[in-house]
């Protein structure tokens, strides 16, 4: 007698596990197929105004707006904005959890598709927990620049390590962008961005004399192991005929002095410098 | 004689007869729990598929564009609707902010109605996470550490008075990149222990800014090599400078360990140690 209720419990407490993962999957499965219809219905469930329907939503609607600002804050202090989140678990037992990750978003301008396998492991008092594969794509930076390093990362499975470093790069590209515009709207007649602002050069020419041009370029490189290094070198163009005139060695000397200034005063001052120097 | 026996026999059958009853009624109790709890069960499973149904609805219904509130069926089924939408909401809500945390994020929550915060530092190292470190900030009148488990030996004090007033993201990024180092370097240490037993860690530290191992190289007689690695930046997980010393000074000198001096710059010490080992190098 007990046997065949014991038996039943377990059966039914298997049918529950089942129909939990289920009801997960098929919830999740709406979302990758038909997230904007669901985010229109959405508005509108909010919107609803019907007395009893709000009641006994009211609930779940308030934990969703909580789940929702809890989610703003994340996206704001980690300075990464994940918009598209697919999630399938590919085992799921007492003490083992093993699960595929596709996310997409983007950091600043920066879009990053990033797809991972992670396994959590529970023993005892610890949870073991890591990634097994990991593929990364990066868009809206010159690829040159951070190649090298997605393939290491993708190596070594350092995941967090991939996002540290996009958010830094991403951070001085926008140091970058900004010195950039700034000059550019400071000083419209003698300082070009043929590239964009997004760029890695600057141009300055004075329209009194022509010919003589100085460019900067402001590298950003990402080494393998993530370390990122914004440089800055100078190139100086004149016209041979006024190569005469340099008696001072200007020309060949300028890229040095540009880089002892930069120690001094850093890029921003030493830029300014520069600019000055043409607007006599 | 008879009735002595018919008494004791009387009395232990009577014994047993109590017995049985006393069994027969934990039996009868166990019997009732399990029944309720049989019955619990089956409602919930019986709860369950229904809203598992109600969501395949949905979800045919979405699928084949139908207007989800032109259900013939009474008010009731639209909230039934309403409720599975807002649970799929709810699930992908959930599934983003464990995005969020497997990707390092700092898993920021307000505490104390909004007067501090508590932020997690996530570590990792080629793919294992490592610790976390939790930090709670103040935010009453400027930004101060009110708590945190990050071991005294890492320089928070000088970190938190350089950058954490003027920026409180640069001081969590600061804090992420040199925590994860830590974490990186102090793994290696211990991936070196267990790995390779024939390496002695002679000298680490709290920080692992120095690691010093004695490897027995592989010649005609084995020698001791002693290698130092010194980790001047404490923001990297590799050496910025390694030493081999050897009493035979030919062997130091040699371009194997030319070859093993540069390894041991440029890749994880364990990584590093093994390769030595697989090519002989070192036993």
């Amino acid at each position: 007698m007990e046997q065949k209720y014991e038996e039943e419990i377990q059966m039914l407490q298997q049918e529950i596990e089942m129909l939990e993962a289920e009801q997960e999957e098929t919830l999740r499965s709406i979302f990758i197929e038909h997230g904007d219809r669901l985010q229109r219905e959405l508005k509108s469930v909010y919107e609803e105004r019907g007395g009893a329907q709000k009641h006994t939503l009211s609930k779940l609607i308030t934990e969703v707006r909580e789940l929702e600002k809890k989610l703003r804050r994340q996206t704001e202090i980690n300075g990464i904005a994940i918009n598209e989140c697919f999630v399938k678990t590919l085992h799921k037992s007492e003490r083992k959890l093993v699960q595929q990750l596709r996310l997409a978003g983007h950091c600043s301008v920066l879009l990053f598709q990033v797809e991972f396998a992670v396994t959590e492991i529970q023993e005892d008092d610890a949870l073991l927990r890591r990634v097994t594969e990991l593929n990364i794509v990066v868009d809206g930076v010159d690829f040159k620049d951070f190649s090298a390093f997605v393939s290491r990362v993708e190596d070594t499975k350092d995941l967090l390590l991939f996002f540290r470093t996009l958010r830094t790069f991403s951070e001085r590209s926008e140091e970058r962008r900004q010195t950039f515009q700034h000059f550019q709207e400071k000083y419209p007649d003698v300082v070009s961005l043929p590239e964009g602002c997004r760029s890695e050069l600057m141009i300055i020419r004075s329209p009194q004399l022509p010919g003589i041009s100085m460019t900067i370029f402001w590298k950003i490189d990402v080494s393998m192991e993530g370390v990122v290094k914004p440089s800055l070198e100078l190139l100086l163009k004149m016209p041979d005929q006024a190569r005469e005139f340099d008696t001072k060695k200007v020309m060949e000397n300028g890229s040095d002095y540009f880089q002892s200034l930069l120690r001094v005063l850093g890029a921003e001052a030493s830029i300014e410098g520069l600019i000055r120097t043409v607007c006599l | 004689m008879e009735t002595m026996e018919q008494g004791v026999l009387g009395h232990l059958m009577a014994l047993e007869r109590e017995g049985m009853g006393q069994q027969d009624q934990h039996e009868s109790q166990r019997l009732e729990m399990l029944k309720a709890r049989a019955v619990t069960l089956r409602a919930k499973r019986d709860q369950l598929k229904h809203q598992t149904d109600v969501v395949k609805i949905l979800k045919d219904k979405i699928s084949t564009d139908l207007p989800l509130d032109d259900d013939a069926a009474a008010a009731g089924g639209f909230t039934e609707l309403q409720k599975s939408l807002l649970t799929a909401w709810r699930m992908q809500l959930k599934d983003l902010q464990r995005a969020h945390h497997l990707i390092g994020g700092y898993d920021l929550v307000e505490c104390k109605e909004g007067k501090s915060v508590c932020v997690s530092f996530h570590t990792a190292f080629e793919g294992v996470y490592l610790e976390t470190y939790n930090m709670e900030l103040d935010l009453t009148r400027t930004v101060q550490i009110s708590r945190h488990n990050i071991p005294p030996s890492f320089p928070l004090e000088s970190f938190a008075k350089q950058i954490l007033q003027k920026d409180l993201k640069a001081f969590l990024q600061t804090l992420s990149q040199n925590l994860n180092a830590l974490a990186a370097r102090r793994r290696q240490v211990c991936l070196l222990k267990e790995l390779v037993g024939s390496v002695e860690v002679m000298e680490s530290n709290q920080l692992c800014n120095i690691l010093v191992l004695m490897c027995t190289a592989q010649s005609e007689s084995p020698k001791a090599v002693l290698c130092t690695l010194e980790y001047a930046d404490l923001t990297q997980c590799l050496p910025t400078r390694v030493r081999i010393e050897c009493e035979d000074k030919t062997l130091s000198q040699s371009p194997q360990w030319k070859k093993n001096q540069s390894l041991l710059l440029e890749s994880p010490a364990h990584t590093a140690v093994l390769t030595m080992r697989r090519m002989g190098s070192i036993a």
